[in-house]
């Protein structure tokens, strides 16, 4: 059996990196082929493959760290580093997104009416369903505090009633959130008004999806053993990026939807 | 007089010293001077004495620099065991009444709007419902949450006469 002289992980071969790139390929070209030619056949093959791809490679991740023991201190030290590098990347993703908002309202164009909400639009009234997602993404960061301190502390049963409501209210605010849009008087062709709140707020609603994914995964994994009270970054990832989500929406709820109304 | 004062001095040294220097159980009985004792007895009596009072000290020691690793631990984690009980309780008490009292807020909101509903007059404003492409589903006018009822289309709300 091959020893390493090092506590890093050297990781094997894996094709997935290659099959990521390839639904990436065939993601951004299928989108455009359905854009001009109103096929979906190339975005179709380009979904499945992230989907196939994104679930081997995480399942491998998990092979090795839980089960092979490959994640020792510096390793994870390391995916610490990656996963607040990523979060970073989002929040720079998102400031564009407000960049766009500020720079069309601050200084609404003539064609609007001269005014920020232009003319013609009826907002969404702030302290109606916004204010209640932003209770809902709140509660969620307090549940998924509870369950982070229910792991270090072996409370099994307690981090599972906790993961379990913390998804559970970030169904309900996609679900809210989905409502609202149905709802909406005003569309994303609505001028700069309807772009700059439905891409915004949309980014945003992928996000909660997938910060809920991932904390389902999580979930799933706590209750087949995974987690132990010292060794947990799989939770500890999924929670940060809960928290960035839960971030972003108090931005969006104080801009667009209470100072933009 | 003595006795109990340098007792509890070495009570104190023992419970400050840096326990890494003491290796194994009894500290001090190979370099303790047996022979000043007149007796074998005495000599036996003395071992023993030293022997406990040295697994005494050690017992006393590791516990206490165990409650101190304790206590940092859980002053790191906000006092250990009662951490989750406190986020708990803030879940309970704080979070999801909160949620409640929102969605209760929001419930009233609505029956008001029911009752006092008013239709949006339509003005084919150029600066909305802007269709310079196609959508890429359906017949290509309607955007992807399409609300009938709320949503006009650029020649007005369908379904209305005008």
């Amino acid at each position: 059996m091959a020893h390493q002289a090092h506590a890093y992980h050297m990781v094997d071969p894996s094709p997935w990196p290659l099959t990521g790139a390839i639904a990436a390929l065939l993601l951004t070209s299928g989108t455009a082929v359905w854009f001009h030619f109103h096929s979906l056949t190339l975005l179709t093959m380009g979904n499945i493959l992230l989907l196939l791809t994104m679930y081997q490679w995480w399942r491998d991740i998990i092979r090795e760290g839980t089960f092979q023991g490959h994640h020792t201190p510096p390793v994870q030290k390391g995916l610490r580093y990656g996963m607040i590098l990523f979060i970073t990347s989002e929040v720079f993703f998102f400031l564009g997104f407000f960049w766009a908002f500020y720079h069309s309202s601050l200084a609404p164009s003539p064609e609007l009416g001269g005014c920020w909400p232009p003319t013609g639009i009826i907002t969404l009234d702030p302290f109606e369903v916004p204010l209640l997602n932003t209770a809902v993404l709140l509660a969620s960061g307090v549940t998924v505090t509870w369950a982070h301190h229910s792991i270090m502390e072996g409370e099994r049963k307690q981090t599972v009633q906790a993961l379990t409501l913390t998804i559970l209210l970030g169904f309900y605010f996609t679900f809210l959130q989905g409502m609202e849009y149905y709802e909406a008087p005003f569309t994303i062709a609505d001028g700069v008004y309807g772009s700059t709140f439905f891409v915004a707020t949309g980014f945003h609603g992928l996000h909660v999806i997938i910060g809920s994914t991932f904390l389902a995964i999580c979930l799933l994994r706590q209750i087949q053993y995974h987690f132990t009270s010292e060794h947990h970054f799989g939770f500890e990832a999924a929670a940060w990026y809960w928290h960035f989500v839960d971030v972003v929406w108090l931005f969006l709820y104080v801009s667009i939807y209470w100072w933009g109304s | 007089m003595s006795g109990p004062i340098s007792g509890l001095l070495a009570f104190i040294f023992l419970m400050t010293d840096d326990r890494s220097r003491w290796s194994g159980c009894c500290f001090q009985q190979s370099t303790f001077p047996l022979h000043h004792f007149r007796s074998s007895a005495d000599r036996v009596r003395k071992t023993v004495e030293m022997a406990a009072f040295g697994r005494i000290s050690q017992t006393l020691l590791r516990s206490s620099l165990i409650q101190t690793r304790q206590l940092s631990a859980t002053a790191a984690h906000g006092h250990g065991e009662q951490t989750a009980r406190t986020w708990k309780i803030l879940s309970f008490v704080v979070a999801l009444p909160g949620v409640a009292v929102c969605m209760l807020n929001m419930y009233l909101k609505m029956q008001h709007h029911a009752a006092h509903h008013v239709e949006p007059e339509f003005v084919p404003y150029s600066h909305l419902r802007i269709r310079s492409k196609r959508f890429p589903w359906g017949d290509g006018n309607k955007s992807l949450f399409h609300n009938p009822e709320v949503n006009a289309l650029p020649d007005g709300y369908e379904g209305r006469d005008e």
